[in-house]
């Protein structure tokens, strides 16, 4: 038997819903042992005195990414029937910048926030409200912004097709890149760190 | 060695653990293996169009009494169908089974299911992980059990179909059937007695593939 289990009809909707909730609790349980359920810290990366989101964030890219390479050059996980999502590059860098923004100005992103409000924090619940207003202004714009919500559609890409690399090496190059980030962010927290103290 | 590893930070040891596997990464090859594939999408549309994807029954019929070898005749249906009836020298794969069947891509395959679809589905895969000389049987076990063991000739029928008919009725009961005649085929087919599962007498298995089975799933 291999992953994903789904697909491969091991089992079916119903139990899936199951397990995604078992997954988002999960999920959510550690970013909020991460310390990801205070919007003070997560906007502290922001002001680079505080690299944990970073370093969290890229750990879990880094995790994932050397698991599935190695459990599907094992043969456990089919990484063919793992979903990835098409490109639309323009909107999607725009999206990008505009969570960005949000985030720096309301110290949440879309899942830290319901891992606020699942602690009581009232930023984190007004910063909730916030986003199911969005969702549903963006409902109603869509008519409007179809033409660019679909721009520059470029299907499924991924690194090593864009670049002509064997997948061996982009794991490789992100892994040192990481390493190299994770170097990078503690010389940053010590430095800004100091300058905030003074 | 061993000491400066015991000195080192937690941290550090998962980076050195992270660091050697994104290097051994690079020797690894491509996590994507067996089953992706490409298709050559009008090369199939013209085999299909040039209808030279398939063999009829009569042809199928002809070659196990001949006791061709040269040839693979998988039943994609489940094994209880299977059990129930298959025609002499199949081997039950079911269609999710067929990519790992250990089916080698010069071997002649000929693919039959109840009817057409499966095997034409099963064509499909097949081709498109580029096995070279893959066939479906043309209307399947249907038209196995209305051509061949089952023939009818109907009271009307002219000397000519008369004179085929006989051929006909040689083969059906090579294979165990039973021609009808005098009747119409579609009230008489329900209630007709598949044959037994024995290899008729004078017929060989194609070399190597008697009776192999596949288990089904994992």
């Amino acid at each position: 038997m291999n992953a994903p289990y789904f697909k491969f009809g091991y089992f079916g909707d119903e139990i899936s819903l199951i397990v995604a909730f078992a997954i988002g609790i999960g999920f959510g349980f550690f970013l909020e042992r991460a310390g990801f359920g205070s919007g003070r810290k997560l906007a502290a990366q922001f002001y680079l005195y505080d690299m944990t989101v970073f370093k969290v964030m890229f750990t879990a890219i880094v995790t994932a990414m050397v698991g599935l390479f190695w459990l599907s050059v094992f043969g456990i996980v089919d990484l063919s029937l793992v979903y990835v999502s098409p490109t639309y590059l323009v909107p999607q860098v725009v999206g990008g910048l505009i969570l960005g923004v949000g985030f720096v100005v309301g110290g949440y992103c879309p899942g830290t926030s319901c891992v606020g409000v699942a602690t009581g924090k009232y930023d984190a619940m007004i910063y909730l409200l916030g986003i199911i207003a969005g969702i549903f202004v963006f409902g109603e714009m869509f008519p409007l912004l179809e033409g660019f919500y679909k721009s520059t559609a470029m299907d499924i890409v991924t690194l090593p097709e864009l670049f002509g690399m064997s997948y061996g090496l982009l794991v490789f190059l992100v892994v040192v890149m990481a390493l190299g980030g994770f170097a990078g962010a503690e010389w940053v927290e010590k430095k800004f760190r100091k300058g905030a103290a003074q | 060695m061993k000491a400066i590893f015991s000195h080192l930070s937690f941290n550090q040891k998962l980076a050195i653990v992270a660091g050697v596997l994104g290097f051994l990464a690079i020797f690894a090859g491509s996590p994507y293996t067996s089953n992706t594939a490409t298709m050559n999408v009008k090369e199939l549309a013209l085999l299909v169009e040039k209808e030279v994807d398939h063999v009829t029954v009569d042809e199928l019929a002809d070659w196990i009494i001949q006791g061709k070898a040269d040839y693979r005749l998988m039943d994609l249906r489940n094994e209880k169908e299977f059990n129930e009836y298959h025609i002499p020298t199949a081997e039950n794969i079911p269609v999710g089974s067929l990519i790992d069947a250990g089916l080698t891509r010069n071997e002649k395959i000929i693919l039959y299911s109840e009817g057409g679809i499966h095997s034409a589905q099963a064509w499909f895969l097949l081709k498109a992980k580029q096995y070279k000389a893959v066939y479906m049987l043309r209307d399947g076990l249907a038209e196995w059990k209305d051509r061949i063991l089952f023939p009818s000739l109907a009271e009307n029928a002219s000397a000519e179909e008369k004179a085929a008919f006989e051929k006909r009725k040689a083969v059906s009961m090579f294979f165990g059937g039973s021609p009808q005649t005098g009747t119409g085929r579609a009230q008489a087919t329900p209630q007709l007695a598949m044959p037994k599962l024995e290899m008729p007498a004078g017929s060989a298995a194609p070399a190597g593939t008697a009776k192999k089975k596949k288990k089904e799933g994992c």
